[in-house]
Parts: C-alpha cells; sequence; structure tokens
C-alpha cells in the first residue's frame, strides 16, 4: 500500500544541471583551507583551467558533456564527480567528449580511475565523441580494454542551449518535457511496495508449482544481483552460493534472459562451482525463468526442488507464467526506468524535489510571487517550526483539494482569491 | 563568503558530517539546480553563489544540523545583511 504522503502524478521536472567551472582567472580561495579533504579535490592547488561540465541524466545513464580542458586540477573536479555519480546510484556514464578542447595525460589518468571506480559499482564508462581521435587514442593507452566508445555525431550532444536550460516554473509547461530525453518520466512505486509483490509471487510459485520446495525472486539492483524475496532459508543459501561463485541457472536466467532448467543437479555439467554447492543444501533441481521488463532481463525467479526431475512440463509452464506476473510488476512500477542501478536515496530526492515544486507552485499562485519567493516562505517556516522543508511543502499541498494528497478529500481553504 | 559566524560553506559542512555527495544530494532535493560540481566550488568559495542557491546550501546544512540536534547555525542571505 501506499504511504500517506502525496502522491504525485505529473511528470518529474526537468532533472538537467547545468555547470560551469571557469576559473582561470580566479584568485583561488581565500578563506581557511583543509588542505586534504576526504573527497580527493585539493582546493589549494591551482586554479582550474578552463573547464565546463554539464550534467543530465537519461533513464539510467548520466551523460556528461564535457568543454575544455583536463588537466590534474580540473580532472580531480570531474573525479570527485564521478564518485558523486557513482554514489548516487548512476555508475553508468556516458562522456560527451565533443567540445572538450584537450585532455593530458594526467586527465587520461583521471577518466581511467574513473572507469575503474565505475566499473567497480556495476557500471561502466563511455565516451561518445563524433571523431575516432578519441577511439584511437584509448587504444594506444590500451584504455580501450576499460571505456566503451560511441561514435554518434552530435546526437544527443549536451549543447549550450540545453546547458541554457531553466526548471520549469512549478506546474507551468511541463507537456512538452515528456519529448526530453534529459527528463525522468517516471517516479517508480517504492522498493517495499514491489517487494511485497514479488514475495507474493514467490508464496504462489511455492504453493502451486508442483513439485516445488522453494521459491525466490533474483533482481539486478544497484548494479548486482540480489534476492529479493524469498521463501525459506535453503534458497536464501542457494542464491548467495550462484552470487558468490558468478554462476548457476538464476545467475543466467537474470543476466541473459533465457529460461534455464538444471532438471538434475547429480549430471549437471554446466555449473562446475555451483552445484556441489546446491547438492550440499539437499537440492537436486532448479528452475529459472527470466524476469523481463520491455524485453530486458531485470531477474529471475528462481524455483528448487529436492527431487531431482521433479518439474515436470505443466510445471515448468506454471513457472513460466508467475515469472510473467514478477515481470509485470516490475514494469508497472517502472523498474526499467528507475532501473536495476538508480539508488533509492536518489529516488527519493527526486520526490521530494517534486513535492517542494509542487509547493512553490501552490504558494506562487496563492500569493502571487516568484519561484523563489516561494521557496523562502517554505524555508522561512521550515526554520520557524525545526520540521524539514518537506514536511512544509506537504503540508501545503494538503491544504489544497488535491485527491491524491491523502484518502481524506479536505475542504479547500478558502482566505481569498 | 565567510559570514558573521567566521566559517566557510565547507566547514559547516564538515561539523554537518555530510559528504559533498550527500549536501548536493540534499541541496538538488531542495530544488537545487547546479551540478555537484559548482556546489563543490560554492563550498570552497572559488564560484560565488547567488543568493538563492547559497540559501538553498544553507538551509540543507541546517536541516542536517536539525537532524543532529542543533539550531539553525548556518546564516541565510537575509539574515547577513542585516
Amino acid at each position: 500500500m501506499s504511504k500517506s504522503s502525496p502522491s504525485i502524478k505529473r511528470p518529474a521536472s526537468p532533472t538537467h544541471l547545468r555547470g560551469q567551472v571557469a576559473a582561470s582567472d580566479s584568485p583561488g580561495p581565500a578563506g581557511p583551507w583543509d588542505p586534504v579533504n576526504t573527497h580527493g579535490v585539493t582546493p589549494s592547488d591551482a586554479p582550474l583551467a578552463h573547464f565546463g561540465v554539464a550534467a543530465s541524466f537519461e533513464g539510467d545513464l548520466a551523460l556528461l558533456g564535457l568543454q575544455g580542458e583536463i588537466d590534474a586540477a580540473s580532472g580531480r573536479v570531474l573525479g570527485a564527480f564521478f564518485e558523486a555519480l557513482a554514489a548516487s546510484g548512476y555508475p553508468s556514464v556516458v562522456l560527451d567528449v565533443a567540445e572538450l578542447d584537450s585532455m593530458d595525460a594526467a586527465g587520461l589518468a583521471v577518466i581511467a580511475s574513473a572507469a575503474g571506480t565505475l566499473v567497480g559499482a556495476g557500471g561502466g564508462l563511455t565516451i561518445r565523441s563524433s571523431s575516432t581521435d578519441a577511439a584511437r587514442v584509448l587504444d594506444i593507452t590500451w584504455l580501450s580494454d576499460l571505456i566503451g566508445i560511441e561514435l554518434s555525431p552530435g546526437r544527443n550532444r549536451l549543447g549550450p542551449e540545453q546547458e541554457r536550460r531553466r526548471l520549469a516554473p512549478p506546474g507551468a509547461g511541463l507537456a512538452e518535457s515528456a519529448e526530453d530525453p534529459m527528463t525522468v518520466t517516471a517516479i517508480p512505486a517504492d522498493e517495499d511496495v514491489v517487494d511485497c509483490a514479488l514475495r507474493l509471487v514467490v508464496a504462489l510459485a511455492r504453493a502451486t508449482v508442483g513439485g516445488a520446495d522453494g521459491a525466490s525472486v533474483t533482481l539486478r539492483r544497484h548494479g548486482r544481483l540480489a534476492t529479493v524475496a524469498a521463501s525459506d532459508q535453503t534458497i536464501l543459501d542457494m542464491d548467495a552460493d550462484q552470487y558468490s561463485t558468478g554462476e548457476g541457472p538464476c545467475v543466467d536466467a537474470a543476466i541473459e534472459g533465457r529460461w534455464f532448467h538444471a532438471e538434475s543437479l547429480n549430471e549437471e555439467p554446466r555449473w562446475p562451482a555451483f552445484t556441489p554447492k546446491a547438492r550440499a543444501l539437499g537440492i537436486s533441481a532448479i528452475l529459472s525463468s527470466p524476469l523481463l521488463v520491455r524485453d530486458r532481463p531485470v531477474g529471475a525467479l528462481n524455483i528448487y526442488s529436492r527431487t531431482a526431475t521433479a518439474f515436470e512440463i505443466k510445471d515448468q509452464k506454471l513457472a513460466g507464467v508467475f515469472a510473467a506476473e514478477a515481470s509485470n510488476v516490475l514494469a508497472a512500477a517502472g523498474v526499467d526506468i528507475a532501473d536495476d542501478q538508480v539508488a533509492g536515496r536518489f529516488r527519493i530526492a527526486l520526490r521530494t524535489r517534486e513535492i517542494i515544486a509542487e509547493a512553490q507552485g501552490v504558494i506562487m499562485e496563492r500569493e502571487d510571487i516568484g519561484d523563489k519567493e516561494a521557496f523562502d516562505v517554505l524555508r522561512r517556516s521550515s526554520r520557524l517550526s525545526s520540521k524539514p522543508l518537506r514536511e512544509e511543502a506537504m503540508d501545503v499541498l494538503g491544504s489544497t483539494h488535491r485527491p491524491d494528497a491523502g484518502t481524506e478529500i479536505e475542504p479547500p481553504e478558502q482566505h481569498h482569491d | 563568503m565567510t559570514d558573521q559566524t567566521g566559517n566557510t560553506l565547507d566547514e559547516f559542512r564538515r561539523d554537518a558530517l555530510l559528504s559533498h555527495g550527500e549536501l548536493w544530494l540534499r541541496y538538488f532535493e531542495l530544488g537545487g539546480m547546479s551540478t555537484a560540481l559548482e556546489v563543490e566550488a560554492f563550498l570552497y568559495e572559488a564560484l560565488q553563489p547567488s543568493l538563492h542557491d547559497r540559501d538553498l546550501i544553507a538551509h540543507a546544512l541546517n536541516e542536517r544540523f536539525v537532524e543532529l540536534g542543533g539550531n539553525h547555525p548556518v546564516p541565510y542571505a537575509d539574515e547577513q545583511r542585516v
């Protein structure tokens, strides 16, 4: 069930961000500095060369458009940015270097290290370029093993006009954003709600599929496979063994998007590291069906039996039906958009941002003021009440009669027009 | 812009036990439009934030201080002008 917070139905506002650090003539920091900070940026360094970055999000990808020069100083800042992206659940990064003027060896080292970080976080780095030069450089430096190259002249370039895009005033001009690839168009359902639905599917599969002694659902979350619903400890252990050995029917089904049936583990040659562990758990047969969202594998429904060849044709079909059911749950929850890698934290931030923008819109209309002033109104109430600004925003939305603001429709407050 | 408390925004950030990434996320949550990189530059005073941006950062920090049992120690732009 949904929580009591208002669910905002309209599309999220553009999350395109704009940034430019051009500090070539900056006198440098004036205040007291901690020369060694935890973020790898040493501000006492020489001023940054001309360097700019525009960040935006397209599905599960973070797109960074780079401008200017990448050297040791700007590279470190860029490195911090990569870390923030990986930490925010965006380990898959596309770098658009079309407007990059130059990159020195130190800059290349930062990119290489960032690629390692992103791969470690379950994502990766792709460089989008309109020329083959970038590919050649990576080839020469054998970084092409680590970094992908995408040759796509001009497509989805992060140009200056996009950089100048501003957040639309709350409630205004959102219709056009449907075409904007930089827009997050859906806020997915709570992970809790999804997990609850998946547990139900697991329980049904275990109870209904003939020969089933246990069932589980594996999902790719935050870049790695995890069991999100399981009927018992044995299958949790079995799944864990598959993740740790990196092999097994559930891993294969979740990655390849195909169905895998281990009829009898006593005669199973395909997963030599995993099979003995499963047999040690008393498991004799495994049926793993892929979970697909828009034809893309996102996980697997796993059923095991203590009896070899326990799963008959009808049971295999039934497992497919439940896998389809679980896939529907995931599709409805927007799992392919919110995707396996978007950290819950970022999702919450997007939702909160929406709520606050919506409340700002209400205040703007009510008090006939601009968006910054509307924010100040919220900020002052938050200061006075010591409640988070988000809660003040929810109060504002609750005071207007939004049907989705709660189960009870409160009468609108009508002070004046 | 070192304020009348003598603290830079980044010193407040460290007192609030927030990473740069987490502070940016909180700033973004409040409606901030600048990148993490830009916010970092604001904290280090390498770039001058707009008054609105500064207030967003101040508020993100203050909400954190409230979570930690404090009161709003980071002054807002209108409190600084006096």
